[in-house]
């Protein structure tokens, strides 16, 4: 369990770190920018104590607005997110008895997939949508969404299978 | 009453999510005045230290395609000496008809004063673009000081802290700009509609301004920039909010994909015509 804890600093800190300083200068097209950090909230236990994904979400998305001048832009949505990341996860994984179950592509590909889709479109539409209040047609955000998530989906699931190559059944 | 409480304490997350975002959008909207949250933003000394750091590191990626332009620049400075010496010559010679009584000895002072500053972090992913430098109060930076690259226009300073400062670019939907096309005196507003980086939109131009693909864009009449600093090239007809005025989408001549050293401007006649203006205005 304390391990548990270590591994979450640690992929706290080099989500944040890729994020700022490598994937935000990363602008396919003016349009597509990977969003990775919201991994750390895929990769939490499914029964972890809410309060905690809560408070860890808003403080990572603050860090992030802090480094990007957006302040509150990715504290909001990210939030949002965790807020009702319970929920979500409930639609993709049978929920009973498995709380320290992380989600991950070795463990439940199927479920695991359905669940990083349905997380990165509502992170990036919550985003994009605050970013843009007030200033841009309609077209241009959806258009950002959709290409920010073409990138961002297929990065994480690279991602995960890239770095939890263990045995079946092997819980961390 | 216990259901009611169970009820509570069952669902108090969502009050924290709820107090949380709420928080989140207050920052969001009390930040569009820049000035406030000053500590929030990548100028502050960690974000700031961070930023220096692995500007070190990318910096040497890009040494010779800056080398170049450097070289390219000096070859222009160069040929400007040429010419000042000429009329230096020119004018200091032993056999000139014209009096010369009344020329002042001294050089006069120079109305802009530069500074180099280095680009520590662009972040130019969304639609607030910012640029931090590695130059602040302790080395004369104010805010509203204008920044230029060997290419041309980069923007505004907004926030200044000691060691760093914040410069809204022109590719930030909050940055206006007045100018004028090179071979007509009308001028336009410079302005970004976030759809592409390398491109900026003149709009307001007057109905009968033709389109020439290639016209240099300056920079006119602003307190900001010296007159005619090259902005940026008319690339195609843009779209109009209406029928009165013509809109041009620019080329912008700063490449922001590989800034790297910039200049800020120091005006050094800004206090005084800012004050001499605002007196007329009471």
């Amino acid at each position: 369990m304390k391990l548990n804890y270590i591994y979450e600093i640690v992929l706290f800190v080099v989500l944040v770190l890729l994020q700022t300083l490598l994937l935000n200068r990363i602008s396919l097209f003016g349009i597509a920018t990977p969003v990775l950090y919201i991994y750390f909230l895929l990769k939490l236990p499914v029964g972890r104590n809410l309060y905690y994904v809560i408070t860890a979400a808003f403080v990572m998305g603050l860090i992030i607005d802090i480094f990007l001048n957006t302040p509150g832009m990715n504290a909001a949505a990210t939030t949002l997110v965790a807020a009702f990341r319970k929920n979500i996860l409930g639609l993709f994984f049978e929920r009973e008895g498995y709380d320290d179950f992380i989600p991950g592509i070795n463990t439940a590909a199927g479920p695991f997939v359905r669940f990083t889709i349905f997380m990165v479109l509502l992170h990036l539409t919550l985003l994009f949508f605050i970013e843009a209040f007030t200033l841009f047609n309609l077209k241009n955000t959806l258009l950002r969404i959709a290409a920010s998530s073409v990138v961002t989906i297929p990065l994480i699931i690279a991602l995960d299978s890239l770095m939890f190559r263990r045995k079946p059944g092997e819980q961390f | 009453m216990r259901n009611l409480f169970n009820f509570i304490i069952r669902n108090s997350h969502w009050l924290l999510a709820t107090l949380l975002v709420a928080f989140s959008f207050y920052l969001v909207f009390t930040h569009n005045s820049y000035q406030r949250s000053v500590y929030l933003t990548s100028a502050n000394h960690v974000t700031g230290w961070f930023y220096s750091l692995s500007k070190d590191v990318t910096s040497f990626f890009h040494l010779k395609k800056n080398n170049q332009l450097l070289l390219e620049r000096s070859a222009e400075l160069e040929k400007e000496i040429l010419v000042l010496k000429d009329r230096i010559d020119l004018l200091t010679a032993t056999d000139s008809l014209k009096v010369n009584a009344f020329v002042s000895d001294t050089l006069p002072q120079p109305q802009f004063d530069f500074i180099p500053a280095e680009v520590v972090n662009l972040s130019f992913s969304g639609v607030n673009n910012f640029i931090t430098i590695n130059k602040g109060s302790q080395h004369g930076i104010k805010p509203d000081m204008g920044v230029i690259s060997a290419g041309g226009v980069v923007g505004v300073v907004s926030v200044v802290l000691p060691k760093f400062s914040l410069v809204i670019p022109v590719i930030n939907p909050k940055f206006r700009l007045s100018a004028r096309l090179k071979n007509s005196e009308n001028y336009g507003s410079l302005s970004w509609d976030g759809t592409s980086i390398g491109e900026a939109q003149l709009q307001e131009l007057p109905k009968h301004e033709a389109f020439h693909k290639g016209d240099t864009v300056l920079t006119s009449f602003s307190r900001i920039f010296p007159r005619n600093l090259i902005i940026g090239f008319v690339s195609s007809e843009g779209r109009s909010k209406d029928d009165n005025f013509n809109t041009f989408n620019i080329q912008l001549a700063t490449n922001f994909y590989s800034l790297q050293d910039v200049l800020v401007i120091d005006d050094t006649y800004h206090e005084e015509q800012k004050m001499l203006e605002e007196t007329l205005q009471r």
